[in-house]
């Protein structure tokens, strides 16, 4: 009976939803123009300018009614993905005219001119979410078919450049090289949305996982296509000098929170002073890089000193790690804590003329390699590349190299220990794990990936201060872990990347990017605390779980997101 | 011969309050031992005693003549394993992954090897995996190996936490109640798997409430009351013992009679 | 001489603030096992919302009356908190309260952020610190050499006074035996007919009253409040909780009282001043937790198969 309900509400909402699209949104007109223009509709000329949230909306209520009516497996993922991903994009906009385009008026009938288009579809997305959700929840859908080599490796190929394009874009989405432009941030997100239902209707079909699954089947292919396609986004729209800087600090925090991954994600034990260890990596690079500030006044090469950041960062590790043998779980989230806050005091007071105190270490000498200053713009073959490649190179070498180090690890008889201590300590001590070791191993292990990515932070930077390795740092890591989804790479990456992206692209809002995390915690907690994407064993565990209706699913993505963008628009 | 694992004289004591006093055990090789006694009466606490979780008050532990390590990681490693009387697998580890947990102890790959992973690392990799799928077949549960554990039917998962405890190729197996929650089929099927665990060389204790099952399957029996040995013997000694009947059954003797008539009409038939 | 006498006098006010935000961490803890990050976020709620209390609530002349706007600053502040405590036990943790340890933990986390920074943008000029009226300003006792300042004093007498009240309150009231009962075995507390659900609230309400006073106490005291005092003075609560042996409620006092005392005689005597009091007090608290996990008064946790 309920079930009845949802074809008709489905149905009726997508037809909602592409009328409110059509509608004029707006009647004001916005510092340099009408928000978005009320009259024309730059469908295909401009498919990512202004009026682009039109489109996906179009898109998006298009896809509404042809899945209500065409039978296909799992409907109710397809439609509530679609219906999120509307909501999302009539929301955000909705929020942004309102809030920074003159209040209610904007969106009523001021002028004489009636604007409901964003009204109407937010109720359309509504309705059509209301009609998703009346039906009954299925399992997921597994595509089990596997191809001959050439024909999987074609395929991810494909699929890794797919992605390649879709993160450029979204990069760029609305806005090129970070030129101040008023409506990049509704402009983003409404693209995020669109790419959000458009994953999560590939996830109900069950593609995202057999690509994964593929991608498992041909890992070193994988790694292989995915650096290559990460070598080539300086060849890409991205390619500037903006894009690179920032790309390089998402592969730093990214590196470190892979590191922070393997103390939380596979040992499941709490660090709340990791980026400490960073900072710890940092130093060290710094006084060994003969900056002019620094205490020793010898200059090693970076790979020299780079080891011996992530020695020293390591060494410091196990002995913060140590307490592990005689304190578990909230307390040594405590521990970890008093580490990290210890380690922000002393380096403030500059001890032993280590830290450079407030002053911090500046002017780190540049990289420099077979005479290519790692900050110029080189030029390979008579193509002129961004400033800042080489630094995004050894980046992307690191975050591969971190990579290497947490898939190894995690698939081998330690990463299987790290799990089982997650899973239930007391257990995996009765099977013959030594549990006090392997922790503080993995602390080592994680301290002294966070130290190789301070020294390339501090280098990139050219500046070491205890500033950047404070407390909220740290919550921003664990954030990134655990909205990417805990004990998996692409998670921490993702994370990573949304958290680092995000301020940058939101710029309007940066002043509530802690607001929003602190708010992502939460939501995330109550809601998907496997994250967005989850571990392999995890998902299994959530396709059950979905069945009794007990998950919600993609409102996780979505939603933070939105309640982000109300907060702002408040 | 000196039995596998023998138990002197074990006392616990908490807080003043003592849990086990003066409780002895041997287990000779090759052989089935199962330990009985009501609620409370100190089975598991004794257990935590021959795994190394608890260190006995006084009196202490030998395994094949030696003192048992103080850490139960080591007691494992020395060879002996055990399962958990509230079934405690790693709920998000797959079948697979949770025999191939066992195996940690038996597999040498140290960091930098699991690191790097070499031909080395491979060879003991495929090497516990083959061990490991070996034993799930020995326990039937051939087929499910990529499922997750905490998705598996209850006494699937029974047979797991007995495959991971066997991963660890100890020389005594330890089991706190492998048939609690069983249908009568199920606990056949259990009989039978842990007869083919002894044919193997493994010697094992028990501790079950169903004195029927322990009956049937011991070699000998001993039994627990408020933490003293009350009596020790083969299954038919103990049956018959009257000190049994009252202290442990607390029921009317003519009514145990009828019950344990009824458990050698069964063995019978 | 003087001088030692002097910081342990400050040790002791600064301790008696430390209480009673200590209070509402060991209380908590004590109830679901839950370190809850977040209160320290509600005594820098209370502390605005008694400093909003007088901005914008009390006629310029009752501004001037201590005993007229400091009960009215308290009082509002205790209710900021309280508020916010119960918006935060009812969204963020109730739903948790069967999730792995982990999830809580971090929710905790998360909404201490979110307070900091909701409170920063929200409260007019919090971007930077925001001055404190002095409202209590009688004159300082002297004694000897050494100054104790009125506000300070009466810090100390409150969080004593509320200390005691609480102490007897959990000892001897009906709600009290229920709450130790709950601490001590939820379980069987709940069939016992006690509402496991009240208990907490309840715990998580006077935790947040406590902790509003002493942040409006704070703001009389320090005479400028910012967005967050709660953090880092939380912390020192939960490490005089921890060491005081975290859900005793007599060792949380006296907890305080040492971390207090620690402090201010660091100030002065250990290597670095002023500069490092911190950070002996987080060694202090790292070394309670290695050595000494059930802190000074707390009991030792029985090891369970």
């Amino acid at each position: 009976m309920k079930t009845a309900m949802a074809r008709p509400l489905s149905a009726i909402g997508s037809v909602v939803l592409i009328i409110g699209a059509l509608l004029p949104w707006a009647t004001f007109v916005l510092n340099d123009g009408p928000y978005p223009d009320k009259a024309t509709l730059e469908f295909f000329d401009a498919p990512f300018g202004l009026s682009s949230f039109r489109l996906y909306l179009e898109i998006l209520g298009l896809a509404g009614i042809v899945f209500t009516f065409v039978p296909v497996r799992d409907k109710i993922r397809v439609l509530k993905s679609i219906g999120w991903g509307a909501a999302g994009i009539s929301v955000v906009n909705l929020l942004f005219i309102a809030g920074d385009g003159g209040g209610l008026g904007a969106i009523t009938a001021a002028d004489g001119v009636p604007a409901f288009g964003s009204i109407v579809a937010v109720v359309g997305s509504a309705v059509l979410l209301f009609g998703a959700y009346q039906l009954p929840p299925e399992p997921l859908t597994v595509i089990d078919s596997k191809l001959p080599w050439w024909a999987e490796w074609l395929i991810l190929l494909a699929a890794f450049v797919a992605l390649l394009f879709l993160i450029t874009e979204t990069l760029t989405a609305g806005g090129h090289s970070g030129v101040s432009d008023p409506y990049i941030g509704p402009l983003f997100l409404s693209y995020l949305s669109a790419v959000g239902a458009l994953l999560g209707v590939l996830h109900a079909f069950g593609v995202t996982e057999w690509i994964s699954d593929m991608s498992e089947r041909h890992r070193v292919f994988s790694i292989v296509v995915l650096v290559l396609c990460a070598v080539a986004v300086p060849f890409t729209s991205v390619g500037n000098d903006y894009w690179m800087t920032i790309t390089a600090n998402i592969g730093v925090y990214a590196a470190t929170a892979i590191g922070l991954n393997i103390v939380v994600g596979l040992a499941g034990l709490l660090d709340l002073g990791y980026v400490a260890f960073m900072g710890i990596g940092a130093f060290v690079a710094a006084n060994l890089s003969g900056a002019v500030a620094a205490e020793f006044h010898i200059q090693l090469p970076f790979i020299v000193a780079a080891i011996a950041s992530g020695i020293v960062a390591g060494v410091f590790g196990a002995v913060v790690g140590s307490p592990t043998l005689r304190v578990r779980g909230d307390y040594l989230a405590i521990v970890t804590l008093a580490f990290g806050e210890i380690f922000v005091r002393v380096s403030q007071n500059n001890i032993g003329g280590l830290t450079g105190g407030s002053n911090a270490i500046p002017n780190i000498p540049d990289l420099s390699l077979f005479g290519a200053q790692f900050n110029d713009a080189p030029t390979i073959g008579g193509l002129q590349l961004p400033g800042g490649v080489l630094y995004y190179f050894l980046i992307v070498l690191l975050v591969a190299l971190v990579m290497f180090v947490f898939g190894n690890l995690k698939n081998s008889r330690i990463g299987r220990a790290w799990i089982a201590i997650r899973e239930d300590e007391d257990v995996a001590r009765a099977m013959g794990v030594k549990t006090g070791k392997l922790k503080i191993l993995a602390f080592m292990t994680g301290a002294t990936l966070a130290g190789l990515a301070g020294a390339v932070f501090a280098h990139k930077l050219a500046t070491a201060s205890y500033d950047s390795f404070q407390f909220n740092q740290s919550v921003t890591l664990l954030a990134a872990v655990i909205l990417g989804g805990m004990g998996t790479i692409p998670g921490a990456v993702l994370g990573a990347a949304l958290l680092f992206v995000l301020p940058e692209e939101l710029r309007q809002f940066k002043d509530y990017r802690l607001l929003f995390f602190g708010l992502a915690l939460v939501v995330i907690m109550r809601f998907r605390p496997q994250g967005l994407i989850a571990d392999r064993h995890r998902r299994a565990e959530l396709a059950d779980e979905d069945t009794t209706g007990e998950s919600l699913d993609d409102t996780a993505i979505k939603e933070p997101v939105a309640v982000a963008a109300k907060e702002a628009g408040a | 011969m000196t039995p596998v694992l023998q138990a002197r004289d074990v006392s616990m004591v908490f807080g003043g309050l003592a849990a086990l006093k003066n409780v002895s055990l041997d287990l000779d090789e090759g052989k089935i031992v199962g330990l009985i006694g009501p609620n409370g009466a100190g089975k598991t606490t004794f257990f935590n005693c021959l795994t190394g979780l608890y260190t006995p008050t006084t009196g202490q532990v030998l395994l094949k003549g030696d003192p048992l390590p103080g850490d139960p990681a080591a007691v494992t490693d020395a060879g002996v394993a055990r399962t958990f009387q509230n079934i405690r697998l790693f709920p998000s580890m797959t079948v697979l992954e949770n025999v191939l947990l066992g195996r940690h102890v038996r597999m040498k790959q140290g960091p930098l090897s699991s690191l790097f992973h070499g031909p080395a690392f491979r060879r003991g990799e495929a090497a516990a995996r083959d061990r490991a799928r070996e034993l799930l077949a020995f326990v039937g549960l051939g087929k499910v190996e990529d499922e997750l554990s905490r998705n598996l039917p209850y006494g699937d998962q029974r047979r797991l936490e007995i495959a991971r405890a066997l991963a660890t190729d100890p020389a005594v197996l330890l089991l706190d109640e492998p048939t609690a929650g069983m249908n009568p089929q199920e606990t056949e099927a259990a009989r039978q798997l842990i007869f083919r665990i002894r044919d193997t060389g493994v010697s094992v204790v028990v501790i079950e409430h169903d004195t029927k099952f322990i009956f049937t399957l011991c070699d000998r029996v001993s039994v627990l009351v408020q933490g003293e040995l009350l009596v020790e013997g083969t299954p038919d000694e103990v049956r018959g013992d009257p000190r049994v009947v009252e202290a442990y059954l607390g029921k009317p003797p003519e009514e145990v009679e009828a019950e344990l008539q009824a458990v050698q009409e069964g063995e019978q038939s | 001489m003087a001088t030692l006498l002097q910081q342990i006098v400050n040790g002791l006010i600064f301790g008696g603030l430390i209480a009673m935000v200590a209070l509402g961490y060991t209380m908590v803890y004590g109830i679901i096992q839950l370190i809850n990050f977040a209160h320290g976020e509600i005594f820098m709620t209370g502390a605005f919302g008694g400093l909003a209390v007088y901005t914008w609530l009390l006629p310029a002349e009752a501004q001037k009356i201590w005993y007229v706007a400091l009960p009215a600053m308290m009082v509002g502040g205790a209710i900021v908190s309280l508020v916010v405590a119960l918006l935060m036990e009812r969204l963020a943790y109730r739903p948790l309260r069967n999730a792995p340890r982990l999830a809580p933990l971090i929710t905790a986390l998360g909404v201490s952020v979110f307070l900091q920074e909701l409170t920063r943008i929200v409260y007019p000029g919090a971007n930077s610190a925001v001055p404190f009226p002095n409202v209590f300003s009688a004159a300082p006792v002297h004694i000897g050499s050494i100054t104790i300042p009125s506000s300070g004093l009466l810090m100390l007498v409150v969080s004593v006074v509320l200390s005691v009240v609480l102490q007897t309150y959990v000892n001897r009231s009906r709600m009290g035996r229920a709450m130790r009962a709950t601490a001590q075995d939820p379980d069987t507390s709940r069939l016992m007919g006690i509402n496991p659900d009240r208990v907490i609230v309840l715990t998580f309400g006077i935790g947040a009253v406590l902790a509003g006073i002493g942040g409006v106490l704070y703001g009389t005291y320090i005479n400028n409040v910012d967005p967050y005092i709660g953090f880092q003075n939380g912390l020192f609560a939960f490490a005089a909780a921890v060491l005081g042996g975290i859900g005793s409620i007599r060792g949380a006092v006296i907890g305080a009282f040492v971390i207090g005392l620690i402090k201010n005689i660091a100030d002065i005597y250990l290597p670095g001043g002023t500069a490092y009091d911190y950070v002996w007090i987080f060694i202090l608290l790292i070394a309670v937790l290695v050595f000494r996990p059930q802190g000074l008064f707390g009991e030792v946790e029985r090891v369970r198969a």
